[in-house]
Parts: structure tokens; sequence; C-alpha cells
């Protein structure tokens, strides 16, 4: 194993009798978007909750960079990562906006920048119009998205608010975004706009590790894919060898047809009904 | 939401001059009234006293009570995510009572006099007990069920009440006055020195919550959301639950069971100016103080010469008001409270 951004060292994790997770190990490049696939109960979330140090692994541990995640602190960890997890609990009366500003409170701003952030994340998730409704009386899809808005605002950086439209540069350098089934409940329209925006802030080196069951749009998004079966990692590595019928089939165990896409180089997966 | 910086002062100085009104009239009325010409042209001995050692550091105890009461139901609802924990309905308010009391009728055969901080510490302890049990029962994996919370609430007042009065049985007839008194709540026969001791703790206990808004905040987006945004929930949960029992302990160490304070003043602060804990919590704070300097008044008057114990007033007045806003509210708090664990009543 080569030295990642984020490296995962034989990771267990035991809750009683089960193994969610069995001796994985794998790696998680920044600049790069990676989708964690699986069965329900592959231990996806799993993964994704040693990543963000939501949870402890009975054995092995997740490198950041180099060092053990314990050796950060949960203040040091916010500024660098977000997560966005399935569930989002609040019984109180929120406004979108106040919810979003929870999450740019994470990173002391001046008031003005703060501001400027509110209103960015806020216009990428298509929440503006939204952002002065109570969060309890909101869609699903419309939770879902002024969570995320919460959670990009926790570490959006300072320079993309003035050119948000703009490719290139490294301004989400260092940074990660864990996302856990972020397509859940969004209709197609905001699912595609905002896979485009995560492919663009990736190439300006924002880190994104994603769980999906949407297979078709993880073989459009990712760069790299982990396949994770019964807690243990079935395959792993770049999209176009992890994402072949046969892989696919015996993991998921699906009935897929898998073509690749001449102009994009690209695996176009057919989840197929017969 | 989010009220500016100069909105939110001119919110603070309104509530602050409303306290301060109702604070003068409750001075002034009684059974003894004044009027403020008389302030003027000078007051007899008498009414000095009157004024000065009966008076005032009734109402100085109601005003801090109501605040700290209400901040405490502030904090609990934002560590059990729920607008309905208040320290009364769980249960914590009558596990103190339970404390205080069996100091008092048990703590004669251990000390010779039983002090007044010793009723303090036990009433203390067990609130912070019970609060602690409470969490464990009602919040699974940062998780809480709100149905166990209300339903252990139900059990721990059920239990703890009937403990109370079985001490209460062995109990002489001093004690019996003092101990059901300690149930219906009482502001009457206080002395400054109470005023002092409730005062400390209740300030101390305050800023220590005033430093957790934002975690707070956070806090209502779920355990794991909390951690997440870098905040180290262990530690906030203990001070919060710690925090609140000292509170709660305190106060009813001094007066008994004042419920629904805690329900009521957060729940219409919320209706004004929102969720976020940095505009609730000093306005419940500040509404709190004001509900229980005019509940006070209208208990020394409206049965006059007898007095009412204002426990039984707020339960009066609470009560309807909690059935009234669960009924207006029914089917957004069905929402609310499913939406906590998928499961509703």
């Amino acid at each position: 194993m080569g030295s990642h951004a984020i490296q995962v060292q034989s990771l267990s994790v035991v809750r009683g009798h089960q193994t969610l997770l069995n001796q994985v190990s794998c790696g998680f490049e920044s600049g790069n978007i990676h989708i964690i696939l699986g069965q329900n109960g592959a231990g996806k979330s799993t993964l994704l909750n040693c990543l963000s140090h939501e949870i402890m692994p009975s054995q092995g541990h997740v490198l950041w960079h180099g060092k053990p995640l314990d050796s950060f602190s949960y203040r040091d960890l916010a500024q660098q990562r977000a997560v966005l997890s399935q569930s989002n609990e609040l019984a109180f009366s929120f406004t979108v906006q106040a919810l979003v500003s929870l999450g740019v409170e994470v990173k002391q701003r001046p008031k003005e920048q703060a501001k400027r952030v509110i209103e960015s994340v806020l216009a990428v998730c298509d929440m503006t119009h939204l952002q002065h409704r109570d969060y309890l009386t909101l869609s699903g899809g419309e939770k879902k998205r002024a969570q995320l808005a919460r959670v990009l605002a926790q570490i959006w950086p300072t320079e993309v608010c003035e050119s948000v439209q703009e490719g290139g540069g490294e301004k989400f350098l260092g940074k990660w975004l864990f996302l856990d089934e972020w397509t859940a409940s969004l209709d197609i329209k905001h699912q595609q706009r905002l896979a485009r925006y995560f492919k663009q802030w990736a190439s300006q080196g924002l880190g994104i590790i994603m769980v999906l069951h949407d297979i078709s749009l993880a073989a459009q998004l990712a760069d790299y894919c982990c396949l994770l079966k019964d807690g243990k990692v079935f395959a792993a590595g770049k999209v176009t060898t992890v994402l072949q019928a046969p892989i696919l089939k015996q993991a998921l165990e699906m009935n897929v047809r898998v073509e690749m896409d001449e102009s994009t180089k690209r695996p176009m997966v057919y989840p197929m009904l017969f | 939401m989010r009220t500016c910086a100069t909105e939110f002062s001119k919110s603070i100085l309104l509530l602050l001059f409303l306290l301060l009104l109702a604070m003068s009239f409750s001075l002034m009325i009684g059974g003894f009234s004044f009027y403020p010409s008389e302030l003027m042209t000078g007051l007899s001995a008498q009414q000095l006293f009157i004024l000065w050692e009966i008076r005032l550091p009734r109402i100085l105890l109601a005003a801090v009570i109501g605040a700290g009461l209400a901040i405490s139901g502030v904090a609990l609802q934002s560590l059990f995510r729920n607008p309905l924990a208040e320290p009364g309905l769980i249960g914590v308010s009558s596990s103190a009572a339970f404390g205080a009391v069996f100091v008092i009728v048990l703590g004669g055969a251990l000390w010779q006099e039983v002090a007044v901080w010793q009723i303090s510490v036990a009433a203390f302890l067990m609130a912070s007990l019970s609060t602690l049990l409470l969490y464990r029962i009602a919040t699974r994996y940062g998780h809480t069920d709100v149905a166990l919370m209300l339903l252990a609430g139900v059990a721990f007042n059920a239990v703890f009440g009937a403990l109370t009065q079985l001490l209460i049985v062995f109990s002489d007839d001093t004690q019996l006055r003092s101990a059901l008194f300690w149930m219906m709540g009482s502001l009457a026969n206080l002395s400054w020195f109470s005023v002092g001791l409730v005062s400390a703790f209740v300030l101390m206990a305050t800023m220590g919550l005033w430093r957790l808004v934002k975690p707070m905040n956070a806090f209502l987006l779920g355990e794991s959301v909390s951690l997440q945004m870098g905040y180290d929930t262990k530690w906030f949960k203990w001070q919060v639950m710690g925090l609140s029992a000292l509170i709660v302990g305190v106060s009813v160490s001094m007066v008994g069971v004042i419920g629904f304070v805690g329900l009521v003043v957060p729940h219409i602060i919320r209706l004004w100016v929102g969720a976020d804990h940095r505009l609730v919590l000093p306005f419940s704070a500040l509404g709190g103080a004001i509900l229980l300097v005019l509940a006070d008044l209208l208990a020394r008057q409206i049965i006059y010469p007898a007095e009412l114990p204002i426990g039984l007033l707020m339960a009066l007045l609470g009560g309807p008001f909690f059935l009234m806003m669960l009924i207006s509210k029914r089917n957004g708090y069905s929402k609310a409270l499913s939406s906590v664990q998928g499961k509703g009543f």
C-alpha cells in the first residue's frame, strides 16, 4: 500500500457478536471522488463513520495524512472535513439560513465573510429562495439540500466565494467531504446539479468519499471505487477496473449490463430487471 | 430568526425593563401596600422592615429561581433534543425534592442539626443522579426516544413522589410541615442568606451554560452531527447534565418543586426568537424571572390573607398551558416527536 492522504489499515469493527468490518484496508486521495459501494449491511456507513472518527474501530487504524486519527482533536477535524449523514434529526424550528450558519460557525470567520459563505452554499444547493423557510416545513429533498448546505459551509473556502463558477485552482485543497447516500430523496435534477459541482470541486482539490447505491451515477462520477461485501473489501481501485459486470454481479448480486463509453472512457452501468 | 445586534440589545432591554417593572409592582403590593409617593416622604421602621427583610429577598429569589428554572429547561431541552424536556415533567425536580425531604426527615438521626447546605447537596445529588439515569434510559446510540423519556419521567415522578410521601409518614409535625412545603413549592420565609446562596449557584451554572450555546445549537442536530462539527459531545453532555442539575437541585432545596417554568418560558421565547440558543438562553432567563415574580405576586394576593404555594399555582397555570401547547400543535408535535427516532406515541 502506498501512502494515501487517508489510509485505512486493517480496520475491524466488532459490535456485540457482529463483525461489521473485517480487516478492511484501503486508501483515499484528495482531489478525487471515491465511492463506496455494497449491499445493505455491507459496512459502508460503518467505514465512513470510522473515517469521520465517530466510532472507534476494534482493530486497526485510520491514518489522516500519515497521522492516526486519534491525534487530532474534533475541532481540528471539523475544519478539514465535513460529513453529511444519512438521516438528520431536528425537532426545533430553525430557518434554513440559521441552520446553515451553524455550519459556518465551525470556523472563526469575519461576519462579512460568513455571510458570503452562507450565500454561496445556499446558491449551490439551490436553497436561496427557501432560506427564510422553517426547516421543519420543508420536504424531504429540501431538507437534504439544506443539510448539505450546512455541511458545505463548514469547509467552504474563503476565496471561492467570489467565483463559484470558475474552474481550476486548488481552492479546496486539504478539504474533505464525506457523504452518506446523499442522493436519497433528491430529485434527478438536483442529483445531477450537485454531482456536477462535486466533479468541479474535486478538480479544485476537494477529496470526496461517498456511499452510494445508484450504481449508474457512481459510474459517471467516481474516480475510484471501493466495493464492500460482508464487511470485507471485495474489490477496490479505479472505476474502470472495479465496475465490471462479473464483479458487480458477484458483489452486489444484481443483474447488470456494463458498456464502455468510448467518448468519456468511462463504464456505463445499466442495472437490468430482466 | 437571527436578530441583528441592535435588535437583540433592544429586546433584552425591553425584557429587563419589564422585569424591573414586575419587581417594583410586587414590592409595592401585598398585605401592606405602598405608594411610590411614600418612598419620597419616608418610610416608618416597620415599613422598611417589611420591604427590606421580607419582600425584597422574596422577590429577588423569585426572579433568580425563575431565571434558573427556565435556563435549566433550555439546557435539558437541548440535551434531549426535545422541547418537552422539563425538570418537573421528567422527574428531576421530584427526585431533588426527595433528596431534600430525606435529609430533613432522616438527617436529624445522622447529624444533630440539619444545615441548609446539607439539604442542598442532597437535592443536587438526587437531581444529577436522576438526570443521568433518565439520559441512560431514554437515549441509545445518540438518539433520544421521546416517548421513553416522558414515560420514564412519569415513573420517576411516581417513585420519588411515593418515596417522599413515605418519608412524610415517618416524620413529626414540624418535619411534616416543611416536607409538604417542599412538595408544593413556596417562596415564603427565606432569608437574604438563601437569596445569596441560590443566586451564586444559579449565576455560576448560567455562566457555565452560556459557554455552551454553540454546542447546544449543534446538539439539536444530533449527537453525531455535533461531533462532526467539532464539538466534544461527551464532555458537553456531562456539563449540561451537571449544570442543570445544579440549578434544579439548589432551587428545589430552597423553594421546593416549582414546575412548568422550564417548559412554558422557553416555548414562548422560541416562538418569538427561534431556536438559536444565543438568543433563547438569555431571553428565557429574563422571561423566567418575570414569570415567577408575577406568579409570586399572584400567589400572595389571590387568596389573601392566606397564601397559595407557588408550586401549586404554577401547576394550575402550567398544566393547562402544557395541554394547550400539545393540542394546538398536535400535528407539528407528533411530527417533531416522531422525527426524533421515527417513533411517535
